[in-house]
């Protein structure tokens, strides 16, 4: 059991370190997306894309390099009686309040699987299905939603995108759950 | 017994909003003797604008009023809402072209298709440009960076504006930090009325459209749980937001040209612009070759035209 | 239930949920996500949550926050401002409490060099403080010097709070940077005024540098000022473009960024772990403040389909009958209570849309009111329990000072900015004058 615990916490922090080791140097594709927005404009034509290719960069920055920013601690919490606490004291709690932060990201998710069928074209109330049916051929992709920029980008990709930064959130909230659970059983080397 | 209510989200901000919506709900909640309220949200309010349609199809939003074009509607119909280039040049033509020439019956039955019940269509304020740089010709256009609709904007692209999209309420204040040069979205009340005239200098008296197509629009479900004399008097309120913002627009446009101080007026000579008028020919061969709606669509728009040059002035000044 | 009743609700559950010490975005995006549930259920209460993320990826001036965040962790963990730092230390050291005078200098050029309050504090911390207390300065003195003048950060401009508070008050963000410049550098004169007197008073606390330390020939001393050259150079490339309107916000932040990376390389200071860990700290700092405004949005925009702000309008204007002025002293002190408690991020996104309207329609100025939430911020900051620079300040102040210190030092610094407070309310021509200047009234 433990072991097994041990196994998928180990898993979870490597993947999601690696991922936000990748996108950390995201500020620089950012940066470039930016630069080039400004040369253009002095230099030749406006490109008409930097914009929202700059935001499609920045959701994929901060989505996806959120578990590991819960890896690295920088997402603060209020300290005023936390910070008193004992480690025993803060795993407890922890383990209760993690469960509602997850209830959060679940509901995000769901949103986020909804609105990538909806970009896929599907309109009707049960977004799980449609992907089932989706992957055995039953169903097919309706009207493509495009932003509506004139660029007129599709969103289906930036949505794939959050459904997987969501859901690594998701699995990095469970493994700091199973190390609370690990703390509290005196399995902490 | 408990009022039904609605969540109602207008693209409008809060000072246009208070002309163009408002009324119409002041109005439904005033008249159902509490039988029914509904709630106004201003642009991007509880959902933002690209994701109007589909909050609606949920029902996070039970209704709506937005073009189908910046709410990027998943129906051909999304190019025709808006500003499609020169399809009207008067703020009747909308209701006239959607209930003598049959909009209404093709815009009804692509919506039911997507399950959205589409209510009633009006016209609003012509397409001009109000911008910082002074635009003298169809060239000053050249590198204009300008607050447009989708389909105005891949238009104007043809004459080297670059279009930029953001939230409604954010294009002020863009032009102030720079990301815009002005606006290709309205006609001069509009300006005026929520402050755009304060941050730009000049209004160009040519336009690319002359009157804006905007709806409501209504979850199906919502729509369906309606007891029949609601459903009267919601379209009812419609009807009289319709005649209200007929005269807004109308008045508002002519006095704020005459004696506005706020921008100096810009014409471009009705030979050149031709140019323009003359793209958008081709540009509506270019959107009838996507399908055929969209070719039934325009051959209505090219009918109604025909109608229009043969009866002459005053239908075609633009 | 009544409408007030589930805001109230919503927003003590939210704060006991903050108290819980769970990470704060989960605190506030759980609270909304119930909310959305329990008062829209299935039709739309599933979708708030995600809706907010598209609504954040639509406000395109956050595209600023990891530049201006880059920015300050290339100044400061390059230390390229170990030069300034010798400049005040020689040129201030000879004058009682010179070394703190100087190092509330030292905050200026930095503030104009970065959007945020954390690059000051860091380089205050690990630069200023030990010489301080070396040097014999007062411990319960020399931690509030650095807490206060990096507060600075927010006001004079760059400034990510002033960003954040422009897209919700929709009011631009060239006017209201250039309206933080004055009040930012009469709240540093403040500063040093407070410093000044202190130290005349009690000499023991700031001590005039020992002669052999300050005995420096004229020429070096001169030569030292060049290191004053490196903030004008960044701010002027940032802030000229911007200001004349041949960049855009965003850009300008990018040339800021590229500003400071290019100056750490050019210095040769650019190694291999300064790199890493302005790269890494960038990611870390701008998904806290993503993250939290992503839920935050969520729960303002369930409150705002509660019509929460037609609910503050009345009960401020109707119910309660009250003057302009006493709203708006209202309005400042439940900010400074909040503050206290809440995220300055989350206060700003769920708050500030409820007074904002109210401020603009009682016919106040917004540019002049951002002001005076930028200084309740930095207020905010430094006050506990609940405060950014004070964790850092406790996470890296040296053994030998105490909580306790920390706390008592800080206090007379958050008069002198409630003092500043109160001036710049009397007179908004202190904010809006630069403003008025440069873009014409
Ligand atoms: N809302 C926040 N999360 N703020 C964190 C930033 C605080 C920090 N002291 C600053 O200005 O730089
Ligand atoms: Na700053
Ligand atoms: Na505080």
């Amino acid at each position: 059991m433990d072991g097994m615990i041990r196994r998928y916490i180990h898993a979870v922090d490597a993947i999601n370190r690696r991922v936000g080791r990748v996108v950390m140097y995201g500020i620089f594709v950012l940066m470039g997306i930016l630069l080039w927005s400004t040369a253009s404009k002095a230099f030749l034509l406006p490109s008409l894309w930097t914009l929202e290719m700059a935001q499609f960069a920045m959701v994929a920055y901060y989505v996806l390099g959120g578990p590991y920013s819960i890896q690295m601690g920088t997402n603060v919490r209020m300290d005023l009686l936390y910070g008193a606490w004992s480690p025993r004291r803060k795993a407890w709690t922890d383990l209760f309040t993690i469960l509602l932060l997850m209830f959060y990201l679940g509901v995000l998710l769901y949103g986020a699987v909804a609105s990538t069928a909806y970009s896929l074209g599907y309109f009707g109330s049960s977004p799980f299905s449609f992907f089932g049916a989706l992957a055995v051929g039953s169903e097919d992709i309706g009207v493509m939603e495009r932003s509506s920029t004139p660029w007129r980008a599709y969103l289906w990709p930036i949505k794939t995108v959050m459904i997987v930064g969501i859901l690594l959130m998701l699995l990095q909230c469970l493994s700091e759950f199973l190390k609370d659970v690990l703390l509290l059983r005196g399995k902490v080397d | 017994q408990e009022p039904i209510r609605w969540r109602f989200q207008t693209y409008a901000g809060a000072a246009l909003g208070e002309h163009v919506t408002k009324p119409i709900i002041d109005y439904i909640n005033a008249a159902s003797n509490g039988e029914m309220e509904i709630e106004l949200f201003y642009a991007d309010q509880i959902v933002p604008t690209g994701e109007l349609f589909q909050a609606l199809q949920r029902g996070t939003i039970d209704a709506v009023h937005s073009d189908d074009d910046s709410m990027a509607s998943p129906t051909p119909l999304r190019q025709f809402g808006g500003y499609f280039p020169f399809a009207t040049k008067h703020i009747l033509d909308v209701p006239v072209l959607f209930n003598q020439y049959g909009l209404a019956d093709i815009w009804r039955e692509e919506y039911a298709k997507v399950g959205v019940q589409w209510l009633s269509a009006a016209g609003q304020d012509p397409c001009n440009f109000n911008t910082t740089k002074e635009i003298k010709s169809v060239a000053d256009l050249d590198g204009l960076r300008l607050y447009t609709f989708p389909t105005a904007g891949r238009f104007l692209t043809k004459f080297g504006v670059v279009p930029v999209n953001i939230p409604y309420e954010d294009a002020e204040v863009a032009v102030q930090t720079g990301e815009l040069d002005g606006m290709a979205w309205s006609g001069i009340t509009e300006d005026y009325t929520v402050g755009w005239a304060n941050v730009t200098d000049y209004f160009l008296t040519n336009n690319i459209s002359g009157a804006w197509i905007g709806s409501f629009f209504v979850n199906q479900e919502r729509w369906n749980e309606l007891p029949e004399n609601l459903k009267q008097l919601v379209m009812a309120g419609i009807e009289a937001g319709h005649t209200y913002r007929n005269q807004w627009y109308w008045g508002g446009e002519a006095r704020l040209r005459a004696r506005g101080d706020k921008l100096e007026l810009r014409t471009v000579p009705a030979a050149e612009w031709a140019e323009v008028e003359n793209a958008a020919k081709e540009f509506w061969d270019e959107v009838a070759g996507e399908g055929e709606i969209n070719a039934k669509i325009v051959s209505i728009f090219r009918d109604y035209n025909e109608v229009v040059n043969q009866a002459g002035p005053p239908y075609t000044n633009g | 239930m009544p409408y007030e009743l589930i805001a109230t609700l919503m927003f003590a559950t939210m704060m006991l949920m903050l108290l819980t010490g769970q990470r704060v975005f989960g605190a506030i995006g759980f609270v909304a996500v119930v909310a959305a549930l329990l008062l829209w259920g299935d039709r739309g209460g599933f979708d708030i949550g995600f809706a907010a993320a598209m609504k954040l990826m639509k406000w395109y001036p956050l595209l600023t926050l990891p530049m201006f965040i880059f920015m300050g962790y290339v100044l400061s963990e390059s230390r390229i401002a170990d030069d300034l730092y010798r400049m005040f230390h020689v040129w201030m050291g000879g004058l009682r409490g010179g070394l703190a005078v100087g190092t509330i200098g030292l905050m200026v050029l930095i503030s104009a060099m970065n959007g945020l309050s954390v690059a000051g504090m860091a380089i205050g911390a690990t630069i200023a403080l030990p010489e301080l207390l070396k040097r014999g300065y007062d411990k319960r003195m020399v931690t509030g010097v650095i807490q206060a003048g990096s507060s600075l950060g927010i006001l004079v401009p760059p400034s990510v709070v002033l960003v954040l508070y422009a897209m919700i008050a929709r009011q631009p963000v060239g006017q209201l940077w250039l309206a933080g410049v004055v009040p930012g550098l009469m709240m540093a004169t403040l500063f040093i005024a407070y410093i000044a007197i202190r130290c005349r008073l009690n000499p023991a606390l700031g001590p005039v540098l020992a002669a052999e330390d300050r005995d420096i020939p004229l020429p070096e001393k001169l030569r030292l000022l060049r290191a004053g050259l490196l903030p004008l150079v960044i701010f002027a490339v940032m802030m000229v473009p911007f200001v004349n309107g041949w960049t855009s916000l965003v850009e300008s932040s990018a040339i800021g960024a590229l500003a400071a990376f290019s100056a750490a390389v050019l210095k040769g200071r650019m190694t291999r772990e300064v790199f890493e860990n302005s790269v890494r700290n960038t990611l870390g700092i701008t998904c806290m403040f993503m993250w939290i405004i992503l839920a935050a949005l969520a729960f303002g925009a369930v409150f705002d389909g509660l019509g929460a702000v037609k609910a503050i309008e009345g009960l401020f204007t109707e119910r309660l009958g009250l003057n302009p002025w006493v709203i708006l002293i209202l309005m400042q002190l439940s900010f400074i209570l909040m503050g206290t408690f809440l995220d300055d991020t989350a206060m700003l996104v769920i708050v500030a849309p409820l007074y904002v309207p109210l401020v603009g329609a009682l016919g106040f100025d917004l540019i002049w009111y951002g002001i005076l939430y930028t200084i309740t911020c930095q207020i905010a900051y430094m006050t506990p329990p609940f405060g950014y620079n004070l964790f850092l300040m406790r996470a890296m102040a040296p053994p030998e000072i105490s909580i306790q210190d920390i706390y008592r030092s800080i206090l007379p610094f958050v008069l002198v900015m409630v003092l500043a407070l109160v001036v710049v309310m009397i007179f908004p021509q202190i904010a809006l004058w630069l403003p008025e200047y440069i873009y014409g009234p």
